[in-house]
């Protein structure tokens, strides 16, 4: 079992002025599900998406991952993240190896294995260059890389194609979708990309800002490989933007996509 | 290509003007030294520098300076790199310990070391460890300092990536902050390794019964000016290939996986 059980969590960050992050969030995902959470900066979801992979504690609420309540980092749940955060100082394959290493896994084994994750995303080839000689894509790849060399039940997303050029972006997401169909994997995605959101996920949750609440969760039917001017998918993106816009009138100015 | 071969084409112009400007400025001093405009006391014709240090190998006096000298600049130098790695670790990685010791830190740097050689003189003598302790200090602040701001630049992300994958604390600080320090931690090795044998050879010019240091005030004592421009030719050597050592250790380990 590898969902997530996510119940009346709430993040508050203290300081000088506590800022209410995420209010009530109240969520189920589940096994195998490739869930979008949407939302403008500032509304919490890359807090959730930390909460989920056990870099920060809710302040309130818990969350369970299959029947066992979560409590910090796992090897279970990788983590792909908005800047790849590739180490300069090692190759391509060694920062992929990293988590294999780091559990005393032997060389031969985790070459393997880091191997086999650098085909998948397709970086064959780029084993032995440094992140500074790839290009942001390719970067992005070898995040990926590196989150799948540990065998992870779960990927946990964090606007992971935010800063590739949009040709490269649209490239990544067929890829994403071919690995996760083929690797059975659960997927969160965090995204502030209403089509992406929407062409990726099979439900997509939109969070309304400051402090993050769940506005709305849509499902997306529509049966893969899917077509990005499916006019059902390009429906629930306008179902989507009248509730932006909604949630825009009612509450702030600053709500922008 | 073509761009390429033209700058090649003008450095070389560059370089055999600046061998040409050295051989003029050397040839200079030897006509006026010889006619006597300036006394052979003050100034010695390079082909007398040339020859005496010739003589210093030919003869093998230089080699047992040249060994203690050596041999102090390399046990105070290994021992500070260690030290003060290993100290601006423990500050930076220990809680609160750095904005404790800071202070301290910072007033003990700001000794002028010269001051207390005499001093160490009176505590350990005047030979290897009186060196060895120079050095040592000579390199110690910088390097520990550069350590210190070294560890604080490791990018939060580096050290989020590593919480994920379940890093054990000395995974992190071996695998993530060490590396991530390195390039700012080489930057003062190189400094500390010229300073440091600036070190050694003035302790030895104060005090010493050996080395290039004792060497050089020994020959300047008999007024013998074509030996002591002789030593410091040999010393400057010296100088030159430990940075070249340093410089390689860090292409080897830093400079791969940085971009230009």
């Amino acid at each position: 079992m590898a969902g997530f059980f996510i119940s009346h969590v709430s993040k508050i960050y203290e300081g000088a002025t506590p800022t209410s992050t995420l209010v009530d969030i109240e969520l189920t995902i589940e096994d195998g599900e490739f869930l979008s959470i949407l939302g403008p900066s500032g509304c919490g979801k890359s807090t959730l998406l930390e909460i989920l992979a056990g870099l920060q504690r809710p302040t309130s609420g818990e969350i369970f991952f299959g029947n066992e309540k979560l409590d910090g980092p796992g090897i279970e749940r990788g983590v792909v993240f908005q800047d790849p955060s590739l180490y300069p100082w090692r190759t391509v394959l060694r920062n992929v190896e990293l988590g294999l290493e780091l559990r005393g896994m032997s060389r031969s084994d985790r070459r393997e294995a880091a191997q086999r994750c650098l085909d998948l995303v397709g970086l064959h080839g780029f084993e032995q260059k440094y992140p500074h000689q790839l290009s942001g894509g390719m970067r992005q790849r070898a995040g990926l890389a590196r989150a799948l060399a540990n065998r992870p039940e779960v990927l946990l997303m964090d606007e992971p194609f935010g800063a590739v050029d949009h040709l490269t972006r649209l490239q990544l997401q067929d890829d994403l979708l071919h690995i996760w169909e083929a690797e059975k994997k659960t997927v969160v995605f965090v995204t502030h990309d209403v089509s992406e959101a929407v062409y990726l996920g099979d439900r997509v949750v939109l969070l309304s800002p400051r402090p993050g609440r769940i506005k709305q969760i849509f499902k997306v039917p529509q049966p893969r490989p899917r077509k990005r001017d499916d006019l059902e998918l390009l429906r629930i993106q306008n179902e989507i933007y009248a509730a932006i816009v909604e949630a825009k009138s009612a509450e702030s100015l600053e709500f922008t996509i | 290509m073509g761009r390429n071969s033209h700058t090649k084409r003008y450095s070389w112009r560059i370089i055999l003007g600046q061998v040409l400007l050295l051989l003029v400025m050397l040839v200079v001093v030897e006509y006026l030294v010889r006619v006597e405009i300036v006394g052979s006391l003050y100034l010695s014709r390079p082909t007398q520098v040339a020859e005496n240090i010739y003589e210093l190998f030919a003869e093998g006096e230089i080699y047992r300076h040249l060994l203690v000298t050596l041999n102090e600049f390399a046990a105070g130098y290994l021992l500070s790199v260690v030290a003060s790695i290993g100290t601006g670790m423990a500050l930076v990685l220990i809680p609160r310990a750095e904005s404790f010791f800071r202070p301290f830190l910072s007033a003990l740097m700001a000794v002028p070391k010269v001051t207390i050689i005499p001093l160490l003189m009176l505590w350990l003598g005047i030979g290897l460890s009186h060196k060895v302790a120079i050095v040592f200090l000579f390199c110690f602040f910088t390097i520990a300092f550069n350590t210190i701001t070294g560890i604080k630049q490791t990018a939060e992300a580096h050290l989020k990536v590593a919480r994920v994958l379940e890093a054990s604390w000395w995974q992190i600080v071996l695998k993530v902050i060490l590396p991530s320090a390195a390039p700012t931690i080489f930057v003062s090795l190189r400094v500390a390794a010229a300073t440091g044998l600036v070190g050694a050879l003035f302790a030895e010019m104060i005090a010493s019964k050996e080395g290039l240091g004792n060497l050089l005030v020994q020959a300047t004592s008999l007024y013998d000016t074509a030996k002591a421009f002789a030593i410091i030719t040999v010393v400057t050597v010296v100088s030159v290939l430990i940075i070249a050592v340093i410089d390689l250790l860090e292409k080897r380990i830093v400079l791969r996986w940085r971009s230009n």
